[in-house]
């Protein structure tokens, strides 16, 4: 709790690590209140919130903490009532739609719809900020899909229609279609959400993969702290609505944290390499 | 280097005609085939009788398809050059019903595939979300009320239309809209329109306007002439054309509302513009040949069916096989009954409405697109 505090009293626009090297942000979230029109009641209160840049950063938090609504204001989806986003120190609101798409590649949670489209057709959709009204499909627009399909790995999946994948393919075929957006940023929302192990891994590899060669910010909403723990460079755990902890997962990650946000009792390794143990639910009275 | 080539051997062919398909070109050849011999049929019958082989040459005459007197009268009112009676009777009373026919045919199956697209709803149609009744109801009070104002109907059918339209769009609206409550208030707008036109047969005191109001209620091509055809076809190429233009957007909107604005895409005024125009589309249909019922829906199931969700080939397919639909239920409009001619809304309802339910029966799951 500590650390949020001395985030936030630190310089606005420089934040450090442990050993004082400033870390650019590639999205900054200041001083945000989030609500749905549809209530008053303010369902994320975040002080300041830091998506670094080149590294892959991961939400996490349990059902209800906010998590996905905080990324549908960092996305541009939600109207903040207070407060603002910047994305390379730039705020959002400057940004035409399609400007912002070419900076920020947004992947939601429910993409439930359409199962008579190709995977290519599909792909191809992710070209539509970067093409005009009556614009035809440039040679950019062809050499960004083949990228993203060859990236996620599903080249022999490209002439299937999207209802006969299978949900792990499916998503990979919805991450190709950000991925063609050739953006900077990229925000993706539970993407391994109900997928089986090797899917998981094959779409986290893809965002790994896609952080290392291209410098890509990705910010990725996981469900599975353990998970997040092993895989994300920094971790921001969220908890009604207020940002819980933010850092490098081996510092985040705590048994207190576990039992604070998550409401279980673990044990958490840390050598050879962090390792979360669930052992079970702590009573739901607990204050 | 060899995969390098047939990966860019791939990507201009599909910058070129990646979207066409056989069977999308055979759809529209075969379309196009059914709408020729129905536009023969419909004007080789009537009572000024001629034989098929005289109909069609008449239709083929040089001496009326490339005299410049004769289009300028057909299509801006000028005086109609000498000809011979049965050119007169082909040309200027039976062939331009066919090319009202053709064109609310495919205006009314665009509209209908747009608004589906909009609302991201099988079931949506100019019909479901008011427009039509609205439209109708405008003509219907134009009609009994305020019959002056005859002149203005397709101007007014599309005031009424929008109206009707905006309506159904403010009560859905709540930071937004989505396609369940977007089809919820247009059935309940089209309620009220539809008692409003019910209640206002009780103001006519004229059986015939009554009959004609009527046939307009119901659609009809009945009468319909070149007049109509120079009413509707400007703005039918209007809508056409930019809807062709937005079929990638209508792509885009098909995969839901969150991912078109990730995208970039200001979803909310696409969407708006996009429904003018098949809201303008629907507007021309309806001044001219009135509320033809189950069209707007049932065609691009039809073309769904056949080409697939593509709206690039959708678009295509409507602007084909409405015609052809529209063409065929007016020959038996006009044809079936012998003496009696029936409004084409009649024979669209009676032949659309079972086969709608055939396809309820027969897919699982209906409504969310």
């Amino acid at each position: 709790m500590a650390r949020t505090q001395q985030d936030t009293n630190r310089e606005r626009e420089r934040i450090t690590d442990d050993n004082g090297v400033a870390i650019d942000s590639a999205l900054v979230g200041d001083g945000l209140e989030l609500s749905y029109p549809t209530s008053e009641e303010t369902v994320v209160d975040c002080a300041r919130l830091d998506i670094p840049e080149e590294a892959v950063t991961a939400l996490v938090g349990p059902n209800g903490s906010g998590k996905s609504t905080l990324l549908k204001a960092l996305s541009n989806h939600l109207t903040p009532d207070t407060g603002s986003v910047q994305i390379h120190g730039e705020d959002l609101d400057t940004f035409d739609q399609k400007e912002l798409a070419r900076e920020l590649g947004v992947l939601s949670q429910e993409n439930d719809s359409l199962s008579s489209i190709s995977v290519e057709d599909l792909v191809y959709h992710g070209r539509y900020p970067h093409r005009g009204f009556f614009d035809g499909v440039s040679e950019a627009d062809h050499q960004a899909v083949e990228r993203a399909i060859e990236l996620a790995g599903i080249e022999d999946l490209r002439d299937t229609e999207l209802g006969q994948l299978s949900g792990g393919q499916k998503q990979l075929a919805w991450i190709a279609m950000v991925l063609a957006q050739d953006t900077d940023v990229l925000l993706l929302d539970e993407p391994t959400t109900f997928l089986d192990v090797h899917h998981q891994f094959r779409v986290l590899e893809t965002i790994r993969q896609l952080n290392e060669e291209k410098g890509v910010t990705v910010a990725v909403i996981l469900h599975d702290i353990s998970q997040a723990a092993r895989f994300a460079d920094y971790l921001v755990a969220m908890r009604d609505g207020e940002l819980y902890d933010w850092g490098p997962p081996e510092e985040v990650v705590t048994e207190q944290l576990l039992a604070d946000v998550f409401g279980v009792e673990a044990t958490v390794t840390y050598e050879p390499e962090l390792q979360v143990l669930p052992k079970r639910a702590l009573s739901e009275s607990r204050p | 280097m060899g995969e390098a080539q047939s990966v860019n051997g791939h990507g201009s062919a599909r910058e070129r005609e990646g979207w066409v398909t056989g069977t999308l070109v055979l759809f529209c050849l075969g379309s196009t085939v059914v709408t020729v011999v129905a536009g023969l049929i419909q004007v080789s019958f009537g009572e000024y009788s001629m034989t098929f082989v005289e109909a069609w040459k008449a239709v083929f005459n040089p001496a009326v398809v490339f005299n410049l007197n004769a289009w300028s009268a057909f299509l801006f009112g000028a005086e109609l050059p000498e000809m011979s009676t049965g050119s007169i009777v082909i040309w200027n009373l039976r062939l331009p019903r066919v090319f009202v026919g053709i064109i609310t045919g495919a205006t009314l199956a665009i509209s209908g595939a747009i608004f589906q697209a909009v609302t991201r709803n099988e079931l949506a149609s100019p019909f479901v979300l008011g427009v039509s009744s609205g439209a109708g109801f405008a003509v219907l009070a134009t009609l009994v009320v305020f019959s002056g104002l005859a002149p203005f109907l397709p101007l007014i059918a599309a005031a009424g239309g929008t109206i009707a339209f905006v309506i159904v769009y403010t009560i859905a609206w709540k930071g937004g809209t989505n396609p369940v409550r977007l089809v919820l208030a247009g059935v309940i707008v089209n309620m009220v329109f539809q008692s409003l036109q019910q209640g206002l047969f009780f103001f006519a005191d004229d059986l015939g306007v009554v009959q004609t109001a009527i046939a307009w209620i119901t659609g009809s091509l009945t009468g319909t002439g070149w007049g109509e055809v120079r009413i509707a076809v400007l703005p039918a190429a209007v809508a056409i054309v930019i809807a062709l233009a937005g079929a990638r957007q209508l792509n885009v909107l098909m995969l839901g509302e969150s991912t078109a604005r990730s995208l970039g895409m200001r979803v909310e005024r696409v969407r708006f513009f996009l429904s003018a125009v098949a809201i303008l589309a629907a507007s021309v249909a309806i001044a001219v040949a009135g509320v033809v019922s189950f069209f707007g829906l049932v065609v691009p199931h039809i073309v769904r069916n056949t080409v697939g969700g593509d709206y690039r080939r959708l678009m295509v397919g409507c602007l084909f096989a409405g015609p052809a639909l529209m063409v065929t239920a007016d020959v038996g409009a006009r044809l079936a009954l012998g003496g009696t001619q029936m409004p084409v809304g009649v024979v669209t309802g009676l032949i659309g409405g079972p086969y709608f339910l055939y396809l309820m029966r027969k897919q699982q799951s209906m409504g969310e697109l």
